[in-house]
């Protein structure tokens, strides 16, 4: 700024220029002089960019993954716990990890007999399930006439768990009470597992191998589709007593509650809380010994999990973008050098300093900016395969923030090459050979 | 004739009179060349030139004719004494001040044309315009006149290195008028071109005179020189002599 310093006494001593219009000429003039080296130089540009062009597609392909999980957690995961909370073994978003050993160590898990006690003492709920589950990685494998198919999700449900979630039956029924008092030798599966043992054929009443045991399916869920990429129709229902009594194993549930609305809510999850207490013999003084979790609880250890992700990644993105900036400084050094001539030139036929100042300024951001284009261009890309394996949505908020962050780092390291070019001395520059 | 204007009395606000365009009075420039070593380019020089004269500056190399010729131009400023142009003070003003008084006072013609390589002969002409803020229809309007002027209406779109060395030294002649300058200052106008092309050059710089635009020409060769109306030679950083020629 130290040129626009001088305009004061300029005015007393010769008449002075609209300075308005002479900025809005000189940074046109600056703009189309930045575009023409850009395009006279495009590899060079291009090398020049690659920082800025990574930091920019890292920071928007990041931004676009958690958006679209974002989107997806809004649509599922967090409907799935409309008016729905969960009592488990542990708390799922935890504070610290001193409390997640706490936690380990004490807590004791949930069984049937909780889930009966809740069952007859809660008061007013809508609906009360409970499952117990064998996760894809140690559930035993399916067979059906020779097929084998592993990595399935195998859980006991109580009857009244159909209707809590979000799932449908598509073809045939669910268990009844009857089935489920009795351990019924029955499934319910999802469609994966028709597509894979059933495909030409109607999988109502025929019997398949679970861990060695045979089991008879009575339906078959409704199509629910990907979350994060991971199918969520890969899995087989049976009743929540057989699977009790065939992995003994396995004697921990959760019991999900429904209430009747929102306002209810707080309520039902104080008279679990406090039934649970008394059950568990907990002081008053200590914390609970179990997990309640709600939608809300989802979505605040998701957001813990982004927030970490997001800190990195700003990390990342800030360290590409300094090193970005520094090879722009270097280039529009070495450029001032080259146009030494050009400036001289410029300067004689009076050029302040102020406009060959703006003039590299503009250069170094415009360069920037098309760096930031470029990685956006990249990244939009990317997020589109991204979204064919996974999710990823890029948010509009995304792109001008990375345009206008590149941008910016193009303006502010331009300032040194820039204020060297704007103090060259016009003789000295006029000399150096073009 | 011009040392007797050095001893006018200078008053605040005092401006040469109207008819002079150029004062320049004990001017001094002197070089560090580190050390306690200094030396004198201009030791103390004195001229007026009139509006409308054809003045050449002659000197062998190392007299101080460029360093007087930058001096003159607004380049540079000097260690010491006064120069008006135009009725203004200009050897007290800073950088930018210098900027705005090229942009609006001096048309420079150089010896190696100075035009942009990349851009085209009317962009070149359009530059002073640009550093002056005129809206981009007057700017190119006016550029286009300025090179009609020189002959070269039909060469607009032309980039330097599609030009002839002549055709070079018009387009800088062109920018050089394209803001109706008080001074057109050449710098060896003719020392990169054939003898032919100077001819027309030199040639155009009498039309220019004729039509009222003061020149100084700044060269060492006689017979450039000898086209001008008045010599002032220079040597060792003094003005030697200064005569009409014609």
């Amino acid at each position: 700024m130290s040129a626009i310093s001088n305009a004061q006494p300029l005015l007393s001593r010769v008449k002075t220029r609209d300075g308005r219009a002479t900025f809005s000429v000189a940074a046109r003039e600056a703009f189309f002089i930045a575009v023409e080296a850009l395009r006279a130089h495009k590899l060079r540009s291009f090398l020049t960019l690659l920082g800025v062009v990574i930091a920019t597609t890292t920071l928007i392909v990041v931004m676009s993954v958690i958006n679209g999980m974002n989107l997806y957690i809004a649509d599922h995961i967090a409907n799935l716990g409309a008016n729905v909370f969960i009592l488990d073994r542990f708390q799922w978003a935890n504070t610290s990890d001193e409390e997640w050993i706490k936690e380990q160590r004490r807590n004791k898990l949930i069984r049937l007999e909780d889930y009966q006690f809740l069952k007859d003492s809660l008061q007013g709920y809508k609906a009360i399930g409970a499952e117990g589950w064998y996760g894809r990685n140690s559930a035993p494998p399916l067979r059906y006439r020779g097929h084998t198919l592993y990595e399935v999700v195998i859980t006991g449900e109580t009857p009244s768990m159909m209707g809590i979630g979000q799932q449908q039956v598509g073809s045939g029924r669910y268990f009844t009470e009857a089935e489920y008092d009795h351990s019924a030798m029955i499934c319910f599966i999802g469609n994966d597992v028709v597509n894979e043992f059933f495909p030409n054929s109607d999988p109502l009443d025929k019997v398949i191998d679970i861990g060695g045991q045979p089991f008879r399916v009575i339906g078959v869920a409704q199509t629910l589709g990907k979350t994060l990429g991971q199918s969520q129709d890969s899995f087989v229902q049976i009743p929540l007593t057989t699977f009790q009594k065939l992995y003994a194993s396995r004697p921990g549930i959760d019991i999900d509650i429904q209430a009747n609305n929102a306002d209810q809510m707080l309520e039902l999850e104080d008279e679990t809380r406090a039934l649970m207490r008394a059950r568990h013999h907990i002081p008053y003084k200590e914390s609970d010994d179990f997990g309640l979790n709600a939608s809300a609880t989802i979505m605040g250890l998701w957001q813990q999990l982004t927030g970490s992700i997001f800190a990195i990644t700003i990390a990342v993105v800030a360290v590409f973008m300094v090193v970005g900036g520094i090879v722009i400084m270097n280039i529009m050094l070495a450029s001032v050098t080259e146009r030494t001539h050009e400036i001289g030139i410029r300067k004689s036929l009076g050029a302040r300093r102020r406009d060959i100042l703006l003039q590299f300024v503009i250069e170094s951001g415009v360069m920037a900016g098309a760096g930031g284009l470029i990685g956006i261009l990249l990244a939009v890309i990317i997020a589109k395969l991204v979204d064919m394996v996974f999710t990823a949505s890029v948010p509009v908020s995304a792109i001008l923030v990375g345009l206008s962050l590149s941008t910016v780092v193009g303006l502010f390291f331009g300032i040194y090459p820039a204020t060297k070019a704007a103090r060259l001395d016009p003789i000295e520059a006029l000399r150096t050979e073009a | 004739m011009g040392t007797q204007t050095l001893t006018s009395p200078v008053l605040k606000g005092y401006t040469p009179p109207d008819g002079v365009l150029i004062r320049v009075e004990d001017l001094w420039k002197t070089y560090d060349m580190g050390g306690a070593i200094q030396v004198n380019a201009l030791s103390g020089v004195s001229f007026d030139i009139h509006r409308g004269e054809y003045v050449a500056i002659m000197g062998p190399s190392g007299s101080g004719k460029s360093t007087l010729m930058n001096l003159i131009g607004c380049l540079d400023t000097p260690t010491r004494g006064r120069y008006w142009l135009n009725g203004r003070l200009v050897s007290e003003l800073t950088d930018d001040e210098l900027a705005y008084i090229r942009n609006k006072e001096i048309g420079f013609v150089f010896q190696t044309f100075n035009l942009l390589s990349r851009a085209s002969a009317l962009h070149n002409v359009e530059l002073p315009l640009i550093y002056n803020g005129t809206p981009a229809i007057e700017r190119m309007e006016r550029a286009q006149e300025a090179l009609r002027r020189v002959d070269l209406g039909d060469r607009m779109g032309h980039k330097p290195n599609e030009l002839s060395g002549g055709q070079r030294q018009r387009v800088a002649v062109a920018r050089a008028l394209v803001n109706n300058p008080s001074l057109l200052l050449a710098d060896e106008p003719t020392g990169n071109l054939d003898s032919a092309t100077g001819e027309e050059i030199m040639n155009l710089f009498d039309r220019l005179q004729a039509a009222g635009n003061t020149i100084v020409l700044v060269t060492h060769e006689h017979d450039i020189a000898a086209r001008a109306r008045r010599i002032i030679s220079v040597r060792d950083g003094k003005v030697a002599r200064d005569e009409q020629v014609r």
